[in-house]
């Protein structure tokens, strides 16, 4: 059993189900902001229907998951079949985008199921914020430093099926760190030390692009959280700007 | 069926060791001879593909934007000392092999540290320049394929950034611009960076969109968007220096069996840009790794689930454990060792070492101990080269069992790990040794040194 | 219009057709073909038994070659390329490579195709693994009376796969159109495997059968109903080996599930390609090529064999995917068109 398994079953078109139809209307905006995005004409050509993405797909080896059916709803604008895929289908794929490399109309279903993502995060779908759960770690970590992972998410707490060393030599994780011979990796909250100037120009890139109404719509929390270090590191920035301001001879 | 007591006129053709089962027609021994002499002599390899009418080269859209005064375009130049490797259609790639801009990976740097550390450590080797330094983040592309959140315009704006500061970062040093390529370790970086190369050059509102962006944060070339010539990765480099490298090898690994995992973010996202040589299995692979372990002289070993991903899956690895640790187990390590009877998995990219290496040890559970050591070909190479395989490969990070291995190599693993242990007390001291001077890691604001004012400008 | 001959480049079935149709009309033609002997692909290549008349390929194009050998109005000039060709309907110079020129009427271009090169898709296992072979090997495996056997050890296979669409449909690697012999070729393969060696079982993965016309019954259905070939509509994702056997991953697609199975030779359905030397032709006959690399023609309907220099025909599959019978009709069709002097406005004038 996988954890899509245990989703809520999504509320279209069952006849013995009590939960309210989705509008069509709904459907159709969906769709739409799946049509109209930036590169959906470059990910879907068409469909010949020959089912080499599937052949290749790890996900389809284990989950009731097929690139083609994604590529098919799609192309055929079946839309209860799009929105009830956009539930817990688009998540079990791996992103290895080898059915992209495979297809004879140089179709990317992997692509495609990065806008349904997109998308389903656009518009709330249930599905999303159980889904996204155990990732906000690295969601956390990737807004506000601009890193993926760091040494201290690594534990055996968060990974009790890795064993249980993180390292072979007992020793304290800092202590470890600093005995990598890369000067920048002598840290623990980030994966290497990220220039404060860095950060400060990602944020501007977060706002710019959407990417923090996203992670506002998906987990309030974690925004706040996040909101915070932001403030926090422009500060700094700001602080060091005026302190070196006087000696700034160029 | 398999009567070979009657043989005809014909059954010598090109395939050896036939009998003849079937009514022969009219032809004769030459004609017959004649008809199969071509399967042996193969068409010229890859010919028609070579033709660039057929699939179209996103750097020919390239030049031309910068010809059109749009962009500027990052060149590969003469101080990079480019080394010309053959893609997929038989294309050229320049691949810069000196004066490189360590774009790191937070995966590695996070939990393989030996990974980052054994291509600074090779290049300290041979001479090669290069600049490791803070301001960089990572391509954020994990975390896009993970959960959605990002798009198009978020990922340009921090891969532009990123290689913008490749670009200038050698300013901090008073050396000039365009001084130091990129060169990316991570494989989900190398195959993110080209697909949205690809998407910006196609699309004149992505570049709009991004432009702004960077203008905001100051960072465009002469008010232009800055589009690397080549998107590289660690392995392509490896792979070009791999001569170099077996030339210092201390360590003979002929005796070593290895199974590559050809990592998919690598050379299956824009598989046209794709180093194959035709000197590595006859090009019908990839070439990096492969090409390198064969150099070194080690076995390579083919088995049935090469295509196959490692089970990563981005989210998965987090939120899917089971389906990472199955496929990988099942699918990955077992068929290296039980089919290709393997000494070690070697891959060239972050999300698959930590998925084949970190996920064995769970099998235990389900009595499925492969032990199969997995590390990356640049740790590898490494330790043919003699390196530490503790304080430069930091092989105590990998979770699966490196030390036969290591003796199988003639590698003396409990005196380096009782070396290391000591050198422990040397870092707790404060006596940390570093691949090169700490205060270059830092080109702006807090922690900066500036050079002497006699190579400022320059 | 001249008495000058006809020059007919290529003698495959596509030249031979026309060569013949023109020396029967009573005019000279001069066949001009670059191999040591005239046959073209189903000779040169070792072609077994043809679609749709099952006659020997040797017997059946060999009969063409013999009868325009014997043809006193036709001149074969064999290991021979034409370098340069200049002039004007009526009045063109041809010069070969040795330096001869010949003076013709016309030119009817039937250069025919190229196989694709199975190499040029390289997850399919061509090149890497011996057993995997294709379509024509396994045309000279029976041709030559070599019999059906895995080229790895002499064994005969318990399981062949025959994947269709190898250099056919498929954008990767710039190929966008359907080779249209081969679905009806591997139907025909399968069944003389199964003839050949009744032990073993063919699988054919394809995407679309396109047994077109009359060969749906004789192919298509009848490679099931007697000769028991399955068909699973699938493209083959990778073709590996654990060792012993191949390894063929690929989703049935009407069954909607992923599939791994073993086999013990995979035969690829391989398609055709335009001539390696179109481009050299269309610049030394100054013809034009399609988008896809044939030779183009220039009316769909008025004329079948013109091409956009006026005097020069075309034919057979030089001009795209072709069958050998239908070369043959159009060979014909050429002829006829540069008997008549086709699409050349300055001698309707002079009439």
């Amino acid at each position: 059993m996988t954890a899509h398994a245990k989703l809520p079953n999504p509320p279209i078109s069952d006849p013995v189900s009590d939960l309210p139809v989705v509008p069509y209307e709904k459907l159709e905006e969906i769709f739409e902001d799946i049509r109209k995005h930036p590169v959906y004409d470059h990910e879907i050509h068409g469909c010949l229907n020959c089912g080499i993405c599937t052949a290749t797909c790890p996900s389809a080896q284990y989950y009731d998951y097929s690139p083609r059916e994604i590529v098919q709803l799609l192309w055929t604008e079946n839309l209860e079949g799009i929105y009830d895929a956009m539930q817990e289908k688009i998540w079990a794929c791996a992103q290895c985008y080898t059915c992209a490399a495979r297809c004879p109309f140089e179709n990317s279903p992997g692509g495609l199921v990065m806008i349904m993502r997109e998308v389903a995060i656009k518009h709330e779908l249930p599905s999303v914020k159980e889904v996204l759960r155990p990732f906000s770690r690295v969601l956390l970590k990737v807004v506000s430093t601009g890193n993926q992972l760091a040494p201290n998410m690594i534990t055996k707490e968060a990974f009790p099926d890795w064993g249980p060393n993180v390292a072979k030599v007992d020793a304290p994780l800092m202590l470890l760190r600093k005995a990598i011979p890369m000067p920048t990796m002598h840290t623990l909250d980030t994966a290497w030390e990220v220039n404060l100037k860095t950060s400060v120009e990602l944020y501007t890139i977060w706002e710019a692009t959407g990417v923090l109404k996203q992670l506002e719509s998906v987990d309030e929390n974690l925004f706040d959280v996040v909101s915070d270090v932001m403030e926090e590191k422009r500060d700094e920035w700001e602080e060091w700007l005026e302190d070196n301001e006087d000696e700034d001879d160029d | 069926m398999t009567t070979t007591s009657n043989p005809v006129p014909g059954a010598k053709g090109a395939y050896n060791g036939f009998g003849a089962d079937w009514t022969p027609t009219k032809l004769t021994d030459t004609e017959a001879k004649r008809a199969t002499g071509w399967v042996e002599a193969k068409i010229d390899k890859r010919f028609l593909l070579t033709g660039r009418d057929r699939k179209d080269d996103v750097r020919d859209i390239m030049w031309q934007l910068e010809k059109d005064g749009e962009i500027k375009v990052h060149r590969v130049a003469d101080h990079n000392e480019p080394v010309i490797a053959k893609t997929l259609y038989g294309w050229d790639k320049k691949i810069p092999t000196n004066n490189l801009w360590h774009h790191k990976s937070c995966g590695q740097c996070g939990n393989i540290p030996g990974y980052p550390s054994s291509v600074l450590w090779i290049q300290n080797q041979l001479g090669i320049q290069y600049l490791d330094e803070t301001d960089q983040t990572s391509c954020t592309a994990w975390n896009y394929h993970g959960s959605g959140i990002g798009n198009v315009v978020s990922l340009a704006a921090v891969f532009l950034r990123n290689f913008h500061q490749a670009y200038v970062s050698a300013k901090a040093h008073g050396l000039p611009e365009g001084t130091y390529y990129p060169l990316v370790h991570c494989g989900t970086s190398f195959g993110n960076y080209k697909e949205i190369r690809g998407f910006l050059l196609h699309s004149a509102e992505l570049r709009d969109e991004v432009k702004k962006i960077l203008a905001k944060l100051g960072r465009l070339v002469d008010g232009k968007l800055l589009i690397p010539e080549e998107v590289v990765h660690y392995s392509e480099w490896l792979h070009v220096m791999r001569q170099r490298i077996a030339d210092r090898q201390t360590i003979d690994v002929s005796n070593i069996r290895a199974t590559v995992h050809p990592a998919c973010h690598v050379y299956k996202m824009v598989p046209e840009d794709v180093i194959y040589d035709d000197t590595v299995l006859d090009g019908n692979r990839v070439a990096v790794t492969t090409g390198l372990l064969q150099t070194l002289g080690t076995q390579v070993i083919d088995y049935s689930t090469w295509y196959d991903c490692c089970g990563f899956g981005f989210r998965h690895i987090i939120g899917e454990r089971e389906f990472t640790r199955s496929f990988a187990i099942d699918r990955k390590i077992k068929v290296a060792v039980e089919e290709a009877r393997s000494d070690v998995m070697i891959g060239h990219d972050t999300g698959c070492i930590t998925t084949l290496d970190k996920n064995q040890w769970i099998g235990k559970a389900v009595d499925k101990v492969y032990a199969l050591p997995v590390m990356a070909d640049c740790q590898f190479a490494a330790l043919t080269m003699g390196a530490h395989p503790y304080k430069l490969a930091q092989l105590h990070w990998h979770a699966s069992p490196f030390e036969g291995l290591l003796e199988k190599m003639g590698i003396d693993w409990e005196k380096a790990k009782a070396e290391f242990v000591s050198y422990l007390d040397e870092v707790k001291a404060g006596r940390i040794e570093t691949l090169y001077d700490p205060k270059r890691a830092i080109t702006s604001g807090p922690g900066y040194v500036k050079p002497p004012k006699a190579l400022q400008g320059a | 219009m001249s008495d000058k001959p006809i020059l007919i480049v290529g003698g495959g079935p596509a030249g031979l057709s026309a060569a013949h149709a023109a020396a029967a009309s009573g005019r000279k033609a001069v066949i001009v073909e670059k191999a040591d002997r005239l046959g073209g692909a189903p000779i040169l290549q070792g072609y077994a038994k043809l679609v749709p008349s099952h006659e020997w390929a040797k017997d059946a194009i060999g009969g063409m070659v013999a009868r325009v050998q014997a043809n006193p109005n036709v001149t074969v000039l064999t290991g021979a390329e034409v370098q340069a060709f200049d002039g004007a309907p009526g009045a063109f110079v041809a010069t070969l490579k040795d330096g001869r020129k010949l003076e013709v009427d016309a030119a009817i271009l039937a250069t025919g195709f190229t196989h694709f090169d199975s190499l040029n898709k390289p997850e399919w296992g061509f090149g890497t693994y011996p057993d995997v072979v294709t379509t024509v090997q396994v045309e000279q495996m029976i041709s030559s009376g070599a019999g059906i056997r895995c080229p790895s050890d002499g064994r005969v296979p318990d399981r062949v796969a025959i994947l269709l669409c190898v250099g056919s449909r498929d954008r990767q690697i710039g190929r966008e159109w359907c080779s249209k012999i081969c679905c009806t070729v591997s139907a025909n393969i399968a069944m003389e495997i199964r003839e050949l060696s009744p032990k073993t079982n063919v699988y054919i993965y394809y995407m679309d059968i396109r047994t077109f016309g009359l060969l749906e019954g004789d192919y298509y259905w009848k490679s099931q109903e007697e000769a028991k070939v399955k068909y699973i509509k699938a493209r083959i994702a990778e073709v590996t080996s654990d060792g012993n056997r191949l390894v063929v991953k690929g989703e049935d697609t009407l069954v909607k599930r992923p599939i791994t199975i073993p086999f013990d030779m995979v035969v690829h359905a391989i398609g055709m390609d335009p001539n390696v030397d179109n481009m050299t032709l269309s610049a030394v006959f100054g013809v034009g090529l399609n988008r896809y690399g044939y030779i183009d023609k220039a009316t769909t309907y008025a004329h079948l064999a013109e091409t956009n220099r006026p005097g020069v025909y075309v034919c057979g599959a030089a001009t795209g995917p072709e069958t050998i019978d239908d070369s043959i009709a159009q060979g014909q069709a050429a002829a006829l068109a540069a008997l008549t002097g086709a699409g050349v406005p300055m001698l309707k004038a002079a009439e």
